[in-house]
């Protein structure tokens, strides 16, 4: 071997954190290279579908003009909440969304990443794709130095390492910035569906105008069979990205095949009509860290640092990742090149990424959500119980039945009872205020 | 870690799932199979034969796992999505679940 490859810094994984964390350092000045496993940046991933562009404008100013490969922008979104039988929609459009670029577009990751991580190469930073990183590489003190890769002769080294490998925290947890694997408790499987549809039927059916309009919908209820967990329907250029996701661990406990909860899902009487004549093109499936605040990796070790779905930075409640996910790795990334200006890699050092953090949405986001990935699973009812009794309201509230409406009404009250009491009720919203207030 | 032991699986009561075949989805990925390099094994075979819920046949989003006729767990991870349920959610981590080989496994093409 002819002497070591070794650069000013390593980041493992092309995704919105690795790249972003790449970019920043590519432009300070670093001789960066990116490890990535997949054939290309976003070969592996995947998620629901929405993309917040004020991250990456805070990475990218100039973004717009290079042109990113988005699908539609959110010009309408909100909340479906189904019963088995009916759906109550609640959903926000507005003259607002339409501006150019707007605050979110419906995203694919295969599309985009590769995009993203083009930007970073282009700023100079070395993209390798095809490697997986097998382990860290450590000197006698433990402290991390560099890392191997399945090619021959494949170690490189750097004084630091950016880890941003994703959900699967192999790394992080070699690192000894986590103790242990995710429990399925505090991890969501979500599958999802990209169906492909002639842009005009979207448009028609989902009532948009054309090409610069586009609709994000987060679904409750009997999506997810009233469990905890969410469904979304986003609608890209010309096709859609349907999906459902729920905690590992209701599969395991329900032994339920989230494949055919998807296709339930997409047979419900309010749905099927948006899917028509739509052929599947692709069925995927990932993790999302829902460990929440207190039970996130520590951030910087002595030589590295992690970012993303490995930090398990996820705020489910508002469908948020990859904003988070960019914010991080820039920060990472700015973090990294402060380390080399003072010549100090240590852990003490590098963490000074944390408390940057701490002065953004990232880390205030998750503090305040820290309760709600409990919240939802103690409080069944809020998936099922709830949503079918807003729609049983509804149905009576909307229909003349020659019935007057003050027993209407007390009919309502009395299904309410029936379901939950009302001391059952104040104790579910103190709860839910509590699991948002923070 | 998970203290969830055999037989707490429970249904969901009232509901009809329908049948997918997981196939018809499989179909339409990418895969670059490495066929020299299974990046998931069984470490016990014994532990899945005494496994009684066997809830990996039901969770796996790609459906990997699978018994034959005389009830012994197979893997098929060329249709793997490397999501990495089954690492985390094998009820005792009888699942060596590593990630394949630079390039291999699955590519979306829209993610």
């Amino acid at each position: 071997m002819t002497g070591r490859l070794t650069f000013d810094a390593i980041v493992v994984g092309a995704g919105p954190a690795g790249v972003a964390a790449a970019l920043t350092m590519a432009r300070g000045g670093l001789n960066v290279i990116i490890i990535e496993r997949g054939r290309f940046a976003g070969a592996k991933n995947l998620f629901g579908g929405v993309f917040y562009t004020h991250a990456l404008a805070d990475v990218l100013p100039d973004y717009w003009e290079r042109k990113p490969p988005f699908e539609r922008p959110v010009t309408e979104q909100g909340y479906w909440m189904l019963s088995p039988d009916s759906a109550i929609r609640v959903m926000h459009k507005s003259e607002r969304y339409l501006k150019e670029p707007a605050d979110a577009y419906t995203v694919l990751r295969a599309r985009f990443d590769p995009w993203f991580a083009e930007q970073a190469a282009a700023a100079g930073a070395l993209l390798i794709t095809r490697t997986t990183v097998t382990q860290l590489l450590k000197d006698e003190r433990g402290r991390v130095i560099g890392v191997d890769t399945d090619r021959p002769e494949g170690k490189v080294y750097a004084p630091v390492v950016i880890i941003a490998e994703g959900v699967n925290n192999l790394l992080t947890q070699q690192a000894g910035l986590i103790a242990s694997d995710l429990p399925p408790k505090y991890v969501a499987l979500a599958v999802k569906e990209y169906i492909n549809l002639p842009a005009k039927d979207l448009q028609i059916r989902f009532g948009l105008s054309g090409p610069r309009e586009g609709v994000a919908i987060d679904v409750f209820g009997d999506v997810t069979l009233g469990l905890p967990g969410t469904g979304f329907i986003y609608t890209d250029q010309s096709g859609i990205s349907i999906g459902v996701g729920m905690l590992l661990d209701e599969f395991v406990t329900h032994r339920l095949r989230p494949y055919e909860v998807l296709e339930r899902f997409k047979h419900h009487p309010v749905v099927r009509p948006y899917l028509e004549g739509g052929e599947v093109r692709e069925y995927g499936a990932h993790l999302i860290p829902e460990m929440g605040y207190d039970r996130m990796p520590k951030l910087a070790g002595d030589g590295v640092m992690v970012a993303g779905d490995a930090a398990g930075m996820v705020d489910a409640l508002h469908r948020e990742g990859t904003n988070l996910a960019i914010t991080a790795g820039k920060m990472a990334g700015e973090t990294a090149l402060a380390a080399h200006q003072a010549g100090d890699f240590s852990a003490a050092f590098l963490s000074r990424y944390r408390r940057n953090l701490e002065g953004t949405f990232v880390l205030q986001d998750m503090k305040q959500y820290r309760r709600m990935t409990d919240f939802l699973e103690s409080s069944p009812q809020f998936m099922g119980t709830y949503v079918n009794l807003l729609n049983e309201a509804a149905l009576r509230y909307f229909t003349a039945h020659g019935i007057p409406k003050r027993t209407m009404e007390h009919d309502i009250l009395k299904m309410v009872r029936e379901r939950r009491s009302f001391t059952g009720v104040a104790w579910d919203m103190l709860k839910l205020m509590r699991a948002m207030r923070g | 870690m998970s203290n969830r032991t055999n037989g707490q699986t429970a249904p969901v009561a009232d509901v009809q799932l329908p049948h997918v075949n997981i196939d018809d989805l499989i179909v339409c990925l990418k895969y670059y199979v490495d066929e020299e390099n299974a990046h998931i094994r069984i470490k016990d075979l014994a532990i899945c034969a005494a496994c009684d819920p066997k809830p990996c046949l039901a969770f796996c989003p790609a459906h990997v796992f699978e018994t034959d006729r005389h009830g012994r767990m197979m893997v098929g991870y060329q249709a793997c999505i490397e999501c990495g349920s089954c690492r985390v959610a094998c009820p005792f981590r009888n699942v060596d679940w590593r990630l394949p080989r630079g390039g291999h496994g699955v590519a979306y093409k829209y993610g």
